[in-house]
């Protein structure tokens, strides 16, 4: 296995966590098993996972880039571009939809002034769609960093947008 | 609203999740604890068998027989593993349930690894179900600790670990076989079969894949027995409860434990209360966004796999979408296959390439540029993209497509003849 | 056998076939994309539906999925399926691009013969279409990923049957790329499958693009001449240049798969340097007049000085005529009997091969479906790379490869590896202790093994215990068969035709009676290992004759030189390694291309009757004409016959087909000489064949270019330091043919106590297969 310099990772991974994903690789059956978690660790510290950071994971588990790369562009919740600050997953599945989602879906993208698929001038939002988050009940519904905000209304939004830029600026 | 039996929410309390003091509390481990003691594996397995349980992530397949293909007797590692990659549009049952008492699953792995002989189970979790995933965790850690996971279970000689597995995102993950790709950290297409799961599964070795609620059920099984689960549904066909997930425009939607075999009006009256602005019923997913449309017309039939197949629809997850009147069932059915378009894995020609020109179809039509042609184009796609695909999600795409040519014909007639959607204001 | 119906015809097939196959047994083609019959049936196309009447789930299903079964009745053109099979051409088609008259896989699509097969003719998705960012796969591969219908056959191509692991499949849904993580060179040796294996026209090969349309090349069923291997091939060419390589079939051999070496190696026959002329004493000759001359001082030099004078050479990469021509031509001329092979130690192993393993040989086909391979001093890579490809087969299918090798092997297959000196590995094969009774136990208890044996590496001896080890560990049920690894893609023939007490190359110029040296196909001096010895011999003669096709130095130093042709211009045989007759025939008439008479402005503005550059001919022809006696090939088949009964095979071989073996012989039998021992303060020297630049072809082949490496002395890290050398550092090694200097490199996967280096045009001076040898190393000349 290539030899991970810590300081050319540090970007990527605390230094614990890859330590931990090391040793762990190293005693189970099937490092490959852990592909996912390795990812979703970049991107949580790294905010999306970069080149090196599929590199990296490569590494880790023993596997070559591309094999990471295969599995890394099949989810659509690992980032293989840059992303703001706080993605917005907006659900524009059947349940949401009949609960206004398009509506939503314009105020965002008036409000933050983009598109979906696209991050505001700041670096603050990035704007996606996504299937069914499970918050039919709640809905129409956005998750930001894991966490659903439902019912919303244009207002809600609002609301919600102006705490983010807040919490970004803090 | 008459009061059920509530066996998976009945520690439920809304806005909180319930550990394993409360859990305990209620009874929680005590099926675990009778029969990992008075009970043989074959004993339970023929238990739930005679319970008549079917599985509840959407196929319906007998468990007790699902169960019964599995080599549990035959020596080295062998899995079981839990789907909780909820992610079909209408469906969010599982959430709830471990968003409000994680010990149902964690009880329910063990007693079905016991009952399967399985040493290492995972549960495959969505990737937006992290708080989900967090409760499972800490209950994994709990029951680890109380002794009801790890080296000699309860005194009885029986090892089982237990993971939580995080996805990244996508809907094929829910079918078992590109999960267990999923799991292994290969490319989640779907895989070809056989050799079942049973046979060749999870890194080659004999695997059992069950959802949540099915799992969750076995421990309630195991405590009231075969008759007592069968009896709690309200049609001879059904078998147990049912967690009922509520959406649309309804002026409830919320998710509730409700017999098998309920009729969809007591659902959409009494726990949905009604359409949403006062509005009309107009049609309904009863099962998830793969379930083809009910209608008007089948308000009084009872919610059970059987019914609902005899009337060519499916019960899928019981997650119930509710439409109104003056919801175009074009643009539904056009929401609903972008999303199975954009889930596609790409493996298989109709899937890729086949939904992506029923969408076209559809887009064309929903916009009012369709023709009678694209109308014979959608039933001709219709009948050569069912039950020709690689996997089910295909299959289950063209489920509402086959509800809106069977019920709503004509509504596709007016957008043509309109040069319009005639809902668009 | 089971009888099952398909469209009213009935048919008797073995268990486990499938639909689709028992369909083609029967003539019926069910258009099908993903199913290949080498990579397997997937399922994911869904174009070769059928249905299928009988059974408890009748319906429309998949005819490469399918097993046949007794009584199954089977329709293919029923309305259900056709309709659908139609749909499946529609989807399949609906991101293609319509530049099918610009397209490079035009004229040989197989998306187009599916498409019409499948009766999809009229475009209704008026939809967009996805298109995408191709990348730079390096200069053999050309993407588009425009073109792609997501068969995934390149997938399954690179990664699961060759194993390589720098190409996948990416993104998803109807947005599935195939390619590599990053733009660069593919790494696979074995890339250029893609090309074959690709429907359509996403991976063609770069080196032919804009060359030629498929329909305008002369085209014809030949064999590889790159190695002992003899995979079936089809070289393609036009306007006089062999243009590009494709891979042939052969099912007991290569299957459908070449390696990059055989394909994108063939420049040879178009190298700016081959010599097309005759010549005399650096004056240009006539080609009869070349031969007059050389009929005229045969004779002379025989009258003068006796048969011992005049001694003709033979090659393990001229043709089973060849060389047999040159045994006639010997007797015609009263000659003592020529020399077929001047590397005197592969002539001998390949003896060994073609007489006593004859009887139990392994095809690489017995290869792939073995459940045990033990394979001794080779390194697949190098010197057979399909025999790498069929190993990993075998791995696929559960069985194990245990290999011994002081090489760093590299496999695309998991191998229990061990790494063992030469001298060590002959120890181990000579008794071998508790090691060697374990691997024959393995040996003794699977079902199927093979032992895979490096002529080169294990030399004479070496296989000599080889021999003993099958027959021990063969069984009532089952034999334990070989697959020898010899050097040339004749070796195996020309050790049939020689006799086994033939004297060798360098005794026979050291006697100082030969007074004329006439090689053929032969370059003693790159070919053979103490190219000084021989070199020094040169001096003596009176004579020097080449007829080569190759720009070989000894062909500038002949005082007589002859063109002929190489395998891509002529008809003829090759016995591979497993001692298979395969039949080349003629893809191009030689001449000089069109390209080089004619840069930049065609048609030539010169004109002549003769086709430029057209002297050379076969050496089987110029044989017969120098000795008087012009026959087409089925005669000189005939008498060979006549003289090698093994042969008999001889008669009926054709182009393209899977090929017979030679008729076994008798097992002679030996005496081990006991080993001797390793000089004290030596290291063993291994000499090697490089992957790209090994063989001769490929040295003369500049497509391989990117390939190739500068040659260095590898050594175990441990050895490094023992010697007070680093990684990089130049060194001087002194072996028993000389001192060279060269940089040293460090190789964690290598034996101890060698040192490895690689034969190559950059370093030709060491031939691999001269048996045990060894060196001393120390550090000189300059850093890099």
């Amino acid at each position: 296995m290539t030899t991970i310099e810590s300081q050319t990772t540090s970007h990527l991974l605390d230094q614990h966590i890859l330590a931990d994903f090391i040793q762990h690789a190293g005693e189970i059956e099937h490092p490959r098993e852990m592909i996912i978690d390795v990812l979703r660790a970049i991107q949580l510290h790294h905010g999306w996972v970069p080149d090196d950071g599929v590199e990296l994971t490569a590494a880790i588990l023993g596997l070559t880039p591309v094999e990471v790369e295969e599995i890394a562009t099949f989810y659509d919740k690992i980032f293989r571009r840059p992303v703001g600050r706080f993605v917005i997953h907006l659900c524009d599945s059947v349940c949401c939809w009949t609960r206004g989602a398009d509506e939503i879906a314009a105020h965002l993208q008036k409000t933050l002034n983009i598109e979906f698929g696209q991050t505001t001038a700041d670096g603050l939002f990035t704007l996606l769609p996504s299937c069914c988050l499970g918050c039919c009940g709640i809905a129409p519904a956005v998750m930001i960093k894991q966490q659903f905000y439902g019912p919303l209304t244009p207002e809600k939004v609002d609301e919600l947008i102006a705490t983010l830029r807040q919490e970004g600026s803090a | 609203m008459s009061q059920t039996t509530q066996l998976l929410f009945k520690n439920r309390v809304p806005g909180k999740t319930v550990f394993f003091k409360d859990f305990c509390a209620n009874g929680g481990y005590q099926g675990l604890k009778t029969a990992i003691q008075t009970m043989s594996p074959l004993e339970i397995r023929d238990l739930v068998k005679a319970a008549a349980l079917r599985g509840r992530g959407g196929a319906g397949f007998p468990t007790g027989v699902k169960w019964g293909f599995f080599p549990a007797d035959k020596p080295g590692i062998k899995y079981l593993v839990c789907n909780c990659d909820e992610m079909e549009p209408g469906t969010y049952k599982d959430g709830v349930l471990l968003g409000a008492d994680p010990h149902q699953l964690v009880e329910g792995m063990i007693l079905s690894a016991f009952a399967l002989q399985t040493q290492v189970g995972y549960i495959f979790i969505r990737y937006a179900y992290e708080k989900q995933a967090e409760n499972l965790r800490r209950a994994i850690a709990e029951a680890t600790q109380a002794g009801y996971l790890g080296k000699n279970i309860l005194g009885s000689g029986f090892d089982f670990e237990l993971h939580v597995h995080g996805s990244a995102g996508r809907y094929i993950l829910g079918e078992e076989t590109a999960l267990l790709n999923g799991l292994e950290g290969i490319r989640p297409n779907p895989r070809l079969k056989p050799p079942f799961p049973a046979v060749r599964g999870l890194f080659g070795q004999p695997t059992t894949v069950n959802n949540v609620e099915t799992i969750a059920n076995i421990p309630h099984i195991v405590t009231g027995g075969a008759q007592w689960f069968k009896d709690l549904a309200l049609t001879p066909d059904g078998s147990g409860t049912k967690l009922f997930g509520l959406s649309g425009h309804l002026n409830r939607t919320e998710c509730f434990e409700l017999p098998v075999g309920i009729s969809l009006r007591e659902v959409i009256e009494t726990y949905g209360q009604g359409m949403w602005k006062n509005k009309q019923f107009k049609a309904c997913l009863p099962g998830g966004a793969s379930t083809p449309f009910l209608t008007r017309e089948h308000l009084d039939v009872a919610l059970d796999f059987a019914s609902l197949e005899k009337i060519g629809s499916r019960f899928g997850t019981a997650g119930v979408t509710a439409f109104d009147d003056d919801t175009c069932m074009v643009a539904v059915t056009l929401n609903l296959i972008r999303f199975f378009a954009r889930e596609s894995c790409g493996w298989c020609t109709p899937c890729r390439d086949g939904l992506t020109m029923v969408r076209w179809i559809l887009e064309m039509l929903e916009s009012g540029q369709g023709t009678p042609e694209h109308l014979e184009m959608l039933k001709d796609q219709l009948k050569n993209i069912s039950g020709k695909s690689f996997c089910a999600l295909a299959e289950g795409a063209m489920g509402p497509v086959a509800g809106l040519l069977t019920h709503f014909e004509q509504e596709i007639v007016d957008h043509i003849k309109g040069g319009r959607c005639p809902f668009s204001k | 056998m089971l009888t099952l119906t398909i469209d009213n015809q009935t048919i008797s097939i073995p268990a486990g076939k499938t639909i689709l196959e028992a369909a083609e047994a029967l003539g019926i083609m069910v258009p099908h994309f993903c199913y290949h019959k080498e990579l397997g049936a997937v399922g994911s196309c869904r174009m070769c539906a059928v249905t299928v009447h009988t059974g408890p789930m009748p319906g429309v299903k998949m005819a490469c999925l399918i097993a046949v079964e007794d009584g199954m009745v089977v329709t293919t053109g029923d309305e259900t399926v056709a309709t659908f099979r139609e749909r499946v051409g529609e989807w399949l088609m609906l991101n293609h691009p319509h530049d099918c008259p610009v397209c490079d896989e035009g004229g040989e699509c197989q998306l187009q013969e599916m498409t019409i097969s499948s009766g999809h003719g009229i475009r209704r998705y008026q939809g967009g279409k996805g298109t995408y960012t191709n990348q730079d796969l390096g200069p053999f591969i050309a993407q588009e990923m425009n073109r792609c219908i997501q068969c995934y056959r390149c997938a399954r191509t690179y990664k699961d049957y060759c194993g390589g692991r720098d190409f996948g499949v990416m993104g998803s849904r109807n947005r599935v790329f195939f390619g590599r993580f990053k733009d660069g060179m593919l790494e696979s040796d074995f890339s250029g499958n893609l090309v074959d294996l690709c429907p359509t026209g996403v991976f063609t090969d770069r080196t032919f693009r804009f060359k030629s349309r498929a329909w305008d090349l002369e085209q014809a069923d030949s064999v590889c001449p790159q190695c002992g291997v003899g995979c079936a091939t089809i070289p393609g060419g036009r306007l006089r240049e062999l243009q590009r390589v494709r891979s042939g079939d052969n099912p007991l051999v290569n299957t459908t798969f070449i390696c990059d070496r055989g394909r994108f190696g063939s420049g040879y026959a178009n190298h700016p340097e081959r010599p097309r002329q005759a010549r005399q004493e650096d004056q240009v000759v006539s080609v009869p007049a070349a031969l007059t001359a050389l009929e005229t001082q045969i004779r002379a030099t025989v009258k003068q000085h006796g048969p011992e004078a005049v001694l003709l050479v033979g090659s393990d990469r001229a043709s089973l005529e060849t060389n047999w021509l040159l045994q006639r031509t010997a007797k015609h001329f009263g000659c003592r009997v020529p020399v077929l092979n001047a590397h005197r130690q592969r002539h001998q192993t390949a003896q060994m091969a073609a007489f006593d393993l004859s009887e139990r040989l392994a095809s690489l086909q017995d290869i792939r479906s073995s459940d045990l391979v033990l394979v001794c001093g080779v390194d697949p890579l190098a010197e057979a790379p399909l025999l790498a490809l069929a190993l990993r087969q075998a791995v696929r299918k559960g069985g194990r490869v245990v290999l011994y090798d002081p090489r760093p092997v590299e496999l695309p297959c998991d191998a229990d590896r061990v790494a063992v000196s030469p001298l060590a590995l002959q120890e181990l094969l000579a008794d071998g202790g508790v090691e060697g009774r374990h691997l024959r136990d393995l040996l003794s208890q699977a079902k199927n093994p093979m032992i895979v044996a490096g002529a080169d590496l294990l030399g004479l001896a070496g296989l000599q215990n080889i021999q003993k080890w099958a027959e021990k560990t063969s069984n009532k049920e089952r034999p334990c068969l070989v697959y020898p690894v010899l050097a040339g893609p004749n070796s195996f023939g020309t050790a049939l035709l020689s006799l086994p007490e033939q004297d060798d190359l360098l005794t026979r110029l050291a006697s100082g009676k030969v007074k004329m040296l006439v090689c053929v196909d032969a370059d003693p001096l790159l070919e053979a290992p103490e190219g000084e010895r021989f070199a020094a011999a040169l001096t003596r003669l009176e004579q020097l004759v080449v007829l080569d096709y190759l720009p070989t130095s000894l062909s500038r130093h002949a005082n007589l030189f002859i063109p002929t042709c190489p395998p891509v211009e002529d008809s003829g045989t090759f016995i591979n390694n497993e001692g298979r007759l395969r039949r080349f025939q003629r893809v191009l008439k030689p001449g000089l291309s069109l390209a080089r008479t004619a840069p930049g402005e065609h048609p030539p503005r010169e004109f002549s009757l003769d086709t430029p550059g057209s002297d050379p001919q076969p050496a089987v022809l110029l044989l017969q004409r120098l000795i008087g006696q012009e026959q087409p090939l089925t005669e000189v088949h005939r008498q060979l016959v006549l003289e090698q009964p093994r042969l008999a095979a001889l008669v009926s071989l054709k182009a393209g087909e899977a090929g017979v073996r030679v008729a076994p012989a008798v097992a002679r039998p030996h005496s081990l000489d006991p080993l001797p021992e390793q000089p004290a303060q030596t290291l063993e020297l291994v000499v090697t064949p490089a992957r790209y630049g090994g063989d001769l072809f490929s040295r003369y082949a500049p497509k391989l270019e990117p390939r190739k490496r500068p040659p260095c002395f590898y050594l175990h890290p441990d050895e490094l330091q023992a010697h007070g050398l680093k990684d990089g550092d130049a060194a001087v090694v002194e072996t028993d043919f000389g001192s060279f200097t060269l940089p040293v490199r460090s190789q964690p996967d290598m034996a101890l106590g060698c040192v490895l280096v690689e034969n190559s045009e950059a370093f030709p001076q060491l031939i691999p297969g001269a048996g045990l040898g060894y060196c001393v190393i120390s550090a000189g000349g300059a850093n890099e």
